[in-house]
């Protein structure tokens, strides 16, 4: 059994405008101790996603439907009790800017005793000893002495090793990182991803990476979902979808990676907006934007099926097979020895 | 922090200068005749002279604002009254404990009206006490304290007799016919009530606002995350936060209040520093009136020093340089 | 006009009829008024008044100068010749208090010697001599104490000496026991009325000079003051050591000053404050009216007395267009009397059209102008087309606003175009009494508390007086013919003068008009259910507090 399998998972919002479906039928499994990357734009649902299965939305104005079950555990059906007891503890979550995460009337370790607290029956002593440690194996320098101070006197980076540390202190089964590197600069991002490789061998802690960087997925991920338009475009293992990908907007992806090698020239660009999910296009959801669009892409809804030669690599678009083979061979030679 | 001080007393030092010299401006374009006031109708020509002499209103401005100056770095004096020649320090002084009692029991009010208020508005949007609170907030934003102090003395204090209809009670004197700390909460009990009205109805707005807008804050997710139960979250997250604009906006109003308190003091007849400067301008009473805006001036430099102060405490990022 | 201003104005001036009183009543003895009232009137308990937005100046009686203190001093002081704690006309006679009778007027009518009743006593015990009065016209006189009652003791011999530094002591006056002489310059027929005045009050001899002045202090009247807290409130106790006959009817008088005057009337309706000596709210008269009944005394809780007063809109006589007599007299067609007593509130007052008040002596009814409404044709055709923009000059009281609106409306009608001038009344005042300000018309009132018509002829539209600044002749009046007319009256006595002043009335309003009358006000009062034996005073135009009785 999978740690977490989420199954037709389904998000909307009620707006001043309409409903917008940020997540509109969701499928995937996480096993334990593995990590899983979900890749797309900003607004493609990703985060949506990891929050409908935390619970995090906004119950006055969301609606969910499907199943996430933790452990066989629906999440979405849980009493708020005993999802709060999950939360924190068997489930923990990062999110993307360390500045504003931490509450800044707080020092770090009144904020990681809390944590602590909320699911131990430890004395505060304790709890502080277990922050101290935690402090130290997330690698913050002298942390006796800094354990008391605020968050406004710690690094964007140093924060994100707090947000870390306090995800990580009740040793939780499953890591939510929402675009955990996002607002770090480039050589705070590798020391970051490192860590949580570390860490995720230590503690032998499942990840989900929601990125909108396919450079973090290659390096840490086992498994990808990629998601557009709140639908899930292709899914499978890293090296089939970096080495065979098999939709259209997949391809944008990897061509819109930076390059080492500049002067190479792109060969996939993908072209115009993502849509507004208060009106989302017929048929293919990618249609509009899409260079290899026929009359059915703009009626059907491709379904998510297996590709022929693996069935754990699910694909949504209409192309005929040979097609995505071909262009997948002729993008991989542009990109693949910058992604390895 | 020394520099921080120093360069507060320099502002301080400019703000009075410009406080007094407006104050007096506006008194000599006014083609008023504090002499003859104080000399009394029945004087001649010669006799308001004399008093004009022993006024030093003879004088040219300049001179007098000079002399005002010196009196008050020299002797620590504010003068003495045109009209009844009391010092101004001792009319000051008697004066404003009376409004202290206002504006800070007036205070305490408005924060025990206004944060339960403004919290369960936040917390539930569009539910009854949310727009209960928000007709309060209509109401007390438009009304006038004078027409509220009315309203209040006549229902509550001449028709249910719970209260005194007005007049003031010393703390420290049972010697008069009212007196001690019970007499005088019942005495100060509407005009708290009145002076506070407005002043919770800007404080429930702000504090909605504020509790709503920390509660779409990254930390109180966080919070959420770690598997914080609700009430924790908004004891521990949302209320410190949401709060801390108030200190800082409660000491700016201290100061705007003091000019609030003109209304209810006069509608309730509390010797208070707002009563005595109305009266103090019906009679043209300079000394008097630029005494009370140098004493006033003051306690909002003050009243904000201790607040940037306070809040340096409370807020870690703060920082005072 | 200002009732704390107008009361000291009408009392400096007080009047020259008294000395015809002293004249008849030379022979008398101590008058001994009785306790006004019936046998139900209780003494104890204490009487609780406010005065509205206004507080005591002072209680030192060399230094108050305004109406709600005299109308406290009246309780506390003793002085040498006193009016009696009666209604009109008996209120308004002078008689001897702590003098046995008139005093001895030389022939040159310079000197005044008084004797003093035998064993009175101040409020500590100590015995009441010449000396207490010495003390106070010194302490009025000495320049540290800078009193504004030096002004009436101009005609004293030695005052001004004094009061200019060049002497120790007053020489005109000398105390020897219970003797008290007075000398002075020149022969004042208003002096004795002057010297009445609370100002001149007994005072200890060893009583301090304090230009601050002194709250508490013994004094030899029915009450004395106990406590005072300025801005707060005073005391006042029934004097043990009083001998007089004055009343003193409860054991205290607590004055609340300051209060706001519409919660004031709630308080005196409540019962928890039991009267206000700065009246109660013009826009209550006519609901208290109605509850309460309207009475002049007696048994009662509002009362309505006419006093010695005149509202008029004074005509700027010293420029164009009310320079013009047909213009001053097209004005008074032109001004609508029944309106302007209408808008000023219910029992406002008696409409006029002359300036001596009913019920002064002397006062003579004329028909002049039409007192039963405007006559504005008759106001157009004497104008003769005169046009020009005149500036109508007002206090900001609600009072004047309102009348000043009626004005406007009126003269509009008469072919003028009227610009009104609401002024604060301290600047009001500066612009009105200065030559030369720039007004047309004004909108005041004369209050004379001295039944004498020099308070209003001579005072207000003698010509002579005018001066750079400081004029009451607001109308800036200036006939050479009436100047004289008034000044020869003012010197006569006896039934001779009041029917001088009375012609003297008429003819000016009739030929020149210099002013536009339309009332004579009413003081309205009001007083708790607690509290009987209310006595309207004529002289201080109020309640005559020491007779106020708890029921």
């Amino acid at each position: 059994m999978p740690l977490l399998e989420v199954n037709n998972l389904r998000t909307s919002f009620r707006t001043d405008d309409g409903i917008v479906k940020a997540v509109d039928g969701v499928t995937f499994s996480v096993e334990r101790g593995k990590t899983l990357g979900i890749v797309g734009e900003s607004g493609c649902g990703k985060s949506v996603t990891c929050l409908t299965i935390m619970g995090l939305n906004n119950r006055r104005n969301s609606t969910s439907s499907g199943e996430a079950l933790f452990n066989g555990e629906n999440l979405l059906e849980m009493s708020p009790r005993r999802l709060r007891d999950l939360r924190g503890n068997d489930v923990a979550m990062i999110f993307q800017d360390p500045m504003t995460s931490l509450n800044p009337v707080h020092s770090i370790g009144k904020q990681l005793v809390e944590a602590v607290m909320l699911h131990r029956d430890v004395t505060k002593r304790d709890a502080r000893l277990r922050a101290l440690e935690l402090l130290k194996a997330v690698g913050i320098p002298r942390a006796e002495r800094r354990v008391d101070d605020y968050p406004h006197q710690f690094s964007g980076g140093m924060r994100q090793r707090v947000m870390i540390a306090m995800a990580l202190i009740n040793e939780p089964d499953l890591l939510i990182a929402d675009e955990p590197t996002t607002a770090l600069d480039v050589t705070t991002q590798a020391q970051i991803l490192k860590l949580m490789t570390t860490l995720q061998d230590e503690f032998d802690t499942a990840i989900i990476m929601i990125t909108h960087d396919l450079g973090v997925v290659a390096e840490i991920a086992d498994d990808v979902v990629v998601m557009y338009a709140g639908k899930v475009a292709e899914e499978g293992a890293v090296d089939e979808i970096f080495t065979r990908p098999h939709h259209p907007y997949t391809w944008g992806l990897l061509g819109s990676l930076p390059r080492i090698d500049a002067d190479v020239e792109r060969l996939v660009q993908i072209q115009g907006q993502p849509p507004s999910l208060l009106k989302p296009p017929t048929g293919c959801r990618f249609h509009p934007r899409c260079p290899y669009v026929m009359g059915v892409c703009r009626t059907d809804v491709p379904a998510l099926l297996p590709v022929s030669h693996q069935p754990t690599h699910l694909q949504a678009c209409h192309l005929d097979e040979e097609t995505k083979d071909h262009e997948a061979a002729k993008l991989l030679e542009g990109t693949l020895a910058e992604v390895g | 922090m020394l520099q921080y001080l120093i360069r507060r007393l320099l502002w301080a030092i400019v703000l009075f200068v410009a406080v007094t010299v407006v104050t007096y401006v506006i008194f000599y374009v006014t083609p008023s005749d504090p002499a003859r006031l104080a000399a009394g109708q029945g004087a001649t020509a010669a006799d308001v002279q004399r008093v004009a002499e022993r006024l030093h209103l003879d004088e040219p401005v300049w001179q007098q604002y000079g002399r005002f100056v010196w009196q008050l770095v020299g002797e620590r004096s504010l003068g003495t009254s045109f009209v009844n020649r009391q010092d101004v320090n001792d009319i000051v002084f008697r004066a404003a404990p009376v409004t202290a009692a206002l504006v800070f029991g007036g205070a305490l009010f408005w924060l025990a009206l206004s944060i339960p208020v403004g919290i369960m508005s936040a917390l539930r949007p569009r539910s009854l006490i949310d727009r209960a609170g928000m007709v309060f907030v209509l109401v007390g934003l438009s009304a006038h304290p004078v027409w509220i102090g009315l309203i209040f003395a006549y229902f509550i204090g001449y028709k249910l007799q719970l209260t005194p209809i007005t007049g003031y009670a010393d703390f420290f004197n049972p010697s008069q016919e009212h007196g001690g700390p019970v007499q005088w909460a019942h005495h100060m009990l509407l005009p708290w009530l009145t002076f506070a009205i407005l002043f919770a109805a800007l404080y429930v707005r702000l504090i909605r606002a504020n509790v709503m807008e920390t509660m779409n804050e990254d930390y109180v997710r966080t919070a959420r995350a770690k598997g914080a139960p609700e009430r924790q979250v908004i004891r521990s997250h949302v209320l410190r936060n949401s709060l801390l604009p108030v200190v800082t906006i409660l000491g700016m109003d201290i100061g705007l209040a003091l000019g609030g308190a003109i209304f209810t003091e006069s509608v309730y007849s509390l010797p208070g520093l707002g009563r005595q400067v109305l009266q103090s301008y019906e009679n043209f009473d300079l000394p008097v009136i630029q005494g009370i805006v140098v004493f006033a001036t003051c306690c909002i430099i003050v009243f904000n020093l201790v607040v940037d102060l306070l809040y340096a405490v409370i807020d870690p990022r703060i920082r005072l340089t | 006009m200002h009732k704390k201003l107008t009361l000291s104005v009408a009392m400096a001036v007080v009047g020259a009829g008294l000395l015809v009183a002293s004249g008849i009543a030379g022979t008398a003895s101590t008058s001994a008024p009785t306790k006004s009232g019936s046998s139900e009137i209780k003494r104890g308990g204490t009487i609780r008044i406010n005065t509205s937005n206004t507080d005591f100046e002072f209680t030192d009686p060399a230094m108050n100068y305004d109406a709600i203190g005299w109308q406290m001093l009246y309780a506390v002081d003793s002085t040498l010749l006193n009016y009696p704690d009666k209604p009109a006309p008996e209120g308004s006679r002078l008689v001897p208090e702590v003098a046995a009778g008139f005093p001895r007027v030389s022939r040159d009518g310079k000197t005044y010697t008084f004797t003093l009743r035998k064993g009175l006593k101040f409020s500590d015990g100590s015995p009441l001599t010449a000396a207490a009065f010495k003390r106070a016209l010194e302490r009025a006189a000495d320049p540290k104490q800078a009193s504004p009652a030096i002004a009436f003791m101009h005609d004293v011999v030695g005052a001004d000496a004094r009061n200019e530094g060049k002497a120790g002591s007053v020489t005109g006056v000398t105390a020897k026991g219970l003797t008290l002489t007075i000398k002075l310059l020149r022969a004042n027929p208003t002096f004795l009325a002057e010297l009445s005045m609370p100002f001149f009050g007994a005072v200890k001899p060893n009583m301090a000079i304090d230009p601050k002045g002194i709250n508490v202090f013994p004094s030899a009247g029915p009450y004395r003051i106990v406590s005072r807290s300025i801005g707060q409130s005073l005391t006042l106790e029934r004097n043990p050591f009083y001998k007089g006959n004055r009343p003193a009817n409860a054991d205290r008088i607590l004055y609340t000053v300051n209060t706001d005057q519409n919660q004031s009337l709630l308080q005196v309706k409540a019962g928890q404050a039991d009267y206000d000596a700065a009246g109660v709210p013009p826009t209550a008269h006519a609901d208290l009216a109605q509850q309460f009944g309207v009475k002049k005394g007696g048994p009662g809780r509002y009362y309505v007395n006419s006093y010695l007063g005149t509202s008029y809109v004074a005509l700027n006589n010293s420029r164009a267009p009310f320079s013009q007599l047909n213009v001053r007299k097209a004005a008074n067609y032109a001004i609508d009397r029944p309106a302007l007593v209408r808008v000023s509130g219910k029992f406002y007052g008696k409409r006029t059209d002359q300036i001596l008040p009913a019920g002064l002596a002397g006062f003579r009814e004329a028909t002049l102008y039409p007192i039963k409404g405007a006559d504005p044709a008759r106001a157009k055709q004497l104008a003769g087309g005169a046009d020009n923009t005149i500036t109508l000059l007002h206090t900001t009281s609600a009072l004047r606003t309102a009348q000043a609106q009626v004005v406007k409306y009126n003269l509009e009608q008469m072919g003028l175009k009227v610009q009104t001038k609401p002024l604060p009344f301290a600047v009001a005042l500066r612009t009105v009494s200065t030559r030369g300000s720039d007004f047309d018309a004004y909108v005041g009132g004369w209050v004379a508390d001295y039944p004498d018509p020099f308070d209003f002829i001579n005072v207000l539209l003698d010509g002579d007086n005018i001066q750079e600044s400081n004029n009451s002749n607001y109308a800036y009046f200036n006939s050479p013919k009436y100047n004289k007319q008034m000044q020869d009256l003012a010197k006569l006595s006896g039934d001779l003068r009041y029917a001088g002043y009375g012609k003297l009335d008429i003819d000016i309003m009739r030929n020149s008009a210099p002013w536009a009358p339309f009332a004579n006000p009413n003081s309205r009062e009001f007083i708790s259910a607690r509290v009987t034996n209310y006595i309207h005073h004529p002289v201080y135009a109020g309640a005559v507090i020491n007779a106020l009785a708890v029921k």
